[in-house]
């Protein structure tokens, strides 16, 4: 009788423990966060989180000073009415940021107030949508 | 002229659906004069495309602002060169891009086979067009390039960020990758319906396979060396879903190139073959759907288009139907032979494919967690760096190793002691070099000193297999020159071993401070003093440009220029670094300046030095030598292939 070969067994051992470590890292040692909007945003919402927003006017302070770099999130798609205040504290923004781009802001809410840590600006449109045609 | 081009494009969705429904009728009842002209159909829709996208090429060279799709990415200061990589600068254009090269690739693919493997391009007709048809449908109906409009004195202009000669070329790489892993794709599938799953379909696409393969990895490299020079942030790879997207087919194709060649010689993997030709493909196609459809959030701010939804249907129709035929075709797909150890040159192999399906199929779960959240909890959860560097760290390390032992180790199977006999000299070598990694200090991270050792190893193997192989032919060059493709796989084994050091060396052994300066003061980082000389503010026709003038003493010694330009048309900013390479010590300085006052002299200054981060570039240089190695006409190898699979055929 032939021998079954060991490559069936291999690859389902191998399935197996990746998706055993997928389990257990997401379980116990993922630490994933949870990305919100402006109008997603709960105040009571607690421990660390992103918010995608696009920068409202006006900047007030910068990130170096004691006060922070303080500014505001809308939602970014324009129909919703949320809005959060940021205060960021930390190396300089990137770049790219500034009133009217889309921003991912991580941190942590105190007092209804986004108390940011890094900001993410997003990379120039290469592949904006094209507009509402009248 | 936008008649002309809506025109062509209306032409070539009428050549793919005929392509398509005349090839599979013409393959199905074996009908050769309808075969032929299925044939022509699909070699006439990529001259149909060229018109349209001749014409989209000349609108952007001439600014024509009637064109909206030319004033929405262009304005009239820009350079002939950028002007016409906003071909592929928005949404429109590169889909246009995708459906021309689709249309090239699959004629010259046809047109060459079209005697040889007879049979199978009848089968290879329809699905390419099939795919044809999609993007054709979806540039026609959906986001077309040629919408008109009364013409602006001036379009909106590219981001300053993207004139740049690395965004010229690194867009057009990924698609000649993404779109030339159609052809194995086409070719594997024609192999499924036609029923002639031999190893023919896999020694006709090989090259194609390859040319895919490197345009997807170097077009990668180029897009983080540009990251690397303008962004600004100091970094290369933020993992962020759009460079994912690119990642995983590359990392399907890597598996997929490996396995052909167990399948080849030993009939072996069939079914697997099949998977990683499907899932390379499909992997192109929805990383397409990730970026345009912005159902994830991704520092690339591709926003939500109508283009999304028939992306994932596609991807569902397609990965539905192929995994239909696998099924259909799976008493074909026996394999000639068995494994005979789990101690061989063909199970490494296996073991090298499990680890570069597991790391791909991370990080796609890593794409996809904020969707898989948003439907379970109905919000979405992001996964960050943490998570891609510990499964990168998990399973990139082990497949450094195995690319060691690989090359060493016997076929059908070796015993512990024979294995333990041919690594000898590349173990002793490996141990002396991390003896001395940790008595220079290099233990400070662990995961970059086994990077670093594996890496010696690696590059050992090497050395050892071009010892022996020069000894027993007398020459290296008759050695490569015998068996390119063995060779040229070795060359680029030794570009990855480069990126590793590269990357292990930048991430785990750089520096990083960050300091206000006044005027006069100074911040020493690892050895490198940088010292404040004053603030300065200029204006230009493009730009108001703030530059911090700042002296470096230490190991590279001179003034440095770092800050910022506020762009007027677009209104953006950009980062301008200063970057200093030392050759010799292998490192760059790497000084960020913002927040800069003209007034006050004061600047904020982060220096960075980054360790070894040069040899990731040159690592790109060595990958195009070794992939050129390997598909260099090799006519021994052709006459071997040809003796081998000629019963086949027959």
């Amino acid at each position: 009788m032939p021998t079954r070969s060991p490559a069936r067994l291999v690859v389902a051992l191998a399935v197996a423990g990746v998706l055993a470590v997928f389990l257990l890292y997401t379980a116990i040692a993922g630490s994933s966060t949870p990305t919100l909007t402006p109008s997603q945003v709960n105040p009571q919402t607690t421990g660390k989180l992103s918010v995608v927003g696009i920068v409202l006017a006006p900047l007030h302070g910068d990130s170096h000073s004691a006060r922070g770099l303080r500014f505001a999130l809308k939602d970014p798609t324009g129909s919703k009415p949320g809005r959060v205040d940021v205060v960021y504290h930390g190396t300089t923004p990137p770049p790219l940021f500034k009133v009217g781009r889309s921003v991912v802001v991580t941190g942590t809410l105190r007092g209804g107030r986004l108390a940011g840590t890094d900001i993410l600006t997003k990379c120039p449109s290469k592949y904006t949508a094209a507009p509402t045609k009248a | 002229m936008a008649e002309l081009g809506r025109a062509a494009l209306v032409v070539t969705l009428g050549l793919s659906v005929y392509a398509l429904v005349a090839g599979a009728a013409a393959a199905r009842r074996n009908r050769r004069r309808l075969a032929s002209s299925a044939r022509n159909a699909l070699l006439c829709s990529f001259a149909s495309t060229l018109v349209a996208a001749a014409v989209l090429a000349a609108a952007l060279v001439r600014h024509d602002f009637s064109f909206v799709y030319v004033a929405q990415h262009t304005d009239r200061s820009l350079r002939t060169a950028y002007a016409l990589s906003a071909f592929w600068g928005g949404q429109e254009g590169s889909l246009l891009l995708w459906l021309l090269v689709l249309t090239g690739y699959g004629s010259l693919a046809v047109y060459l086979n079209r005697r040889l493997l007879r049979d199978l391009t009848a089968w290879v007709v329809p699905v390419l067009a099939g795919i044809g048809a999609f993007f054709a449908f979806v540039l026609v109906a959906v986001s077309s390039p040629f919408d008109t409009q009364t013409a602006p004195l001036d379009g909106a202009g590219l981001v300053a960020s993207l004139q740049n000669p690395y965004m010229v070329a690194h867009p057009p790489m990924l698609y000649l990758g993404y779109v030339g892993l159609s052809v194995p794709f086409a070719f594997a599938v024609a192999s499924l319906l036609s029923g002639r799953t031999d190893e023919r379909w896999i020694v006709a696409t090989r090259r194609w396979t390859l040319v895919a393969w490197t345009f997807l990895g170097f077009g990668q490299l180029l897009g983080a060396h540009w990251a690397y020079v303008e962004v600004g942030w100091g970094g290369y790879y933020a993992w962020d879903p759009v460079e994912n997207a690119a990642l995983m087919p590359w990392l399907a194709a890597t598996a997929f190139l490996h396995s052909v060649m167990i399948q080849e010689r030993k009939g072996m993997l069939k079914v697997w073959n099949m998977v990683l030709v499907a899932l390379a493909f499909e992997l192109s196609v929805l990383g397409t759907f990730l970026t345009r459809s912005g159902v994830v959030n991704s520092i690339h701010s591709f926003s939500q288009s109508p283009i999304g939804g028939w992306f994932l249907a596609f991807v569902v129709v397609s990965s539905l139907f192929s995994l239909a035929v696998i099924l259909w075709r799976l008493p074909l797909l026996k394999a000639r032979t068995r494994l005979e150890s789990a101690l061989s040159r063909e199970a490494t192999f296996l073991y090298n494919n499990l680890l570069l399906v597991a790391l791909c199929l991370t990080i796609l779960w890593g794409v996809l967690f904020p969707i898989v959240t948003q439907l379970v909890k109905g919000e979405q959860r992001t996964i960050g760096r943490p998570y891609y560097d510990f499964f990168l760290r998990a399973f990139g390390l082990p497949l450094l190793l195995l690319m060691g032992i690989g090359p060493l180790i016997a076929w059908r199977k070796t015993s512990v002691r024979s294995l333990m006999r041919t690594l000898a000299w590349p173990v002793a070598v490996t141990a002396a070099c991390g003896a001395a990694l940790v008595a220079l200090g290099a233990g400070s991270s662990r995961p970059g000193l086994i990077a670093y050792t594996f890496s010696a190893f690696v590059l050992a193997t090497i050395v050892l297999e071009l010892v022996r192989g020069t000894r027993a032919t007398g020459s290296l060059f008759e050695l490569v020159a015998r068996n390119r493709r063995r060779y040229g796989g070795y060359v680029v084994h030794a570009a990855v071993v480069l990126l590793a050091i590269g990357v292990a060396g930048s991430s785990a052994y750089g520096a990083n401070v960050e300091r206000r300066l006044t005027l006069g003061q100074s911040m020493t980082v690892d050895g490198y003093t940088v010292t404040n000389r004053g603030v300065t503010r200029r204006t230009t026709s493009r730009a108001v440009e703030t530059r911090a003038i700042l002296d470096v003493r230490g190991r590279y010694t001179g003034r440095i220029e770092a800050g910022s330009n506020q762009f007027f048309n677009p209104p953006e900013g950009a980062q301008e670094v200063a970057i200093k390479t030392s050759w010799s010590r292998a490192q760059d300085l790497y000084v960020i300046a913002d927040e800069l006052h003209p007034k006050t002299q004061v600047v904020y200054v982060q220096v960075l030095v980054k360790p070894l981060v040069n040899l990731i570039w040159v690592a790109g240089i060595v990958f195009l030598l070794g992939s050129a190695v390997a598909l260099w006409p090799d006519a021994r190898e052709q006459r071997r292939l040809a003796a081998r699979l000629a019963p086949a055929r027959a």
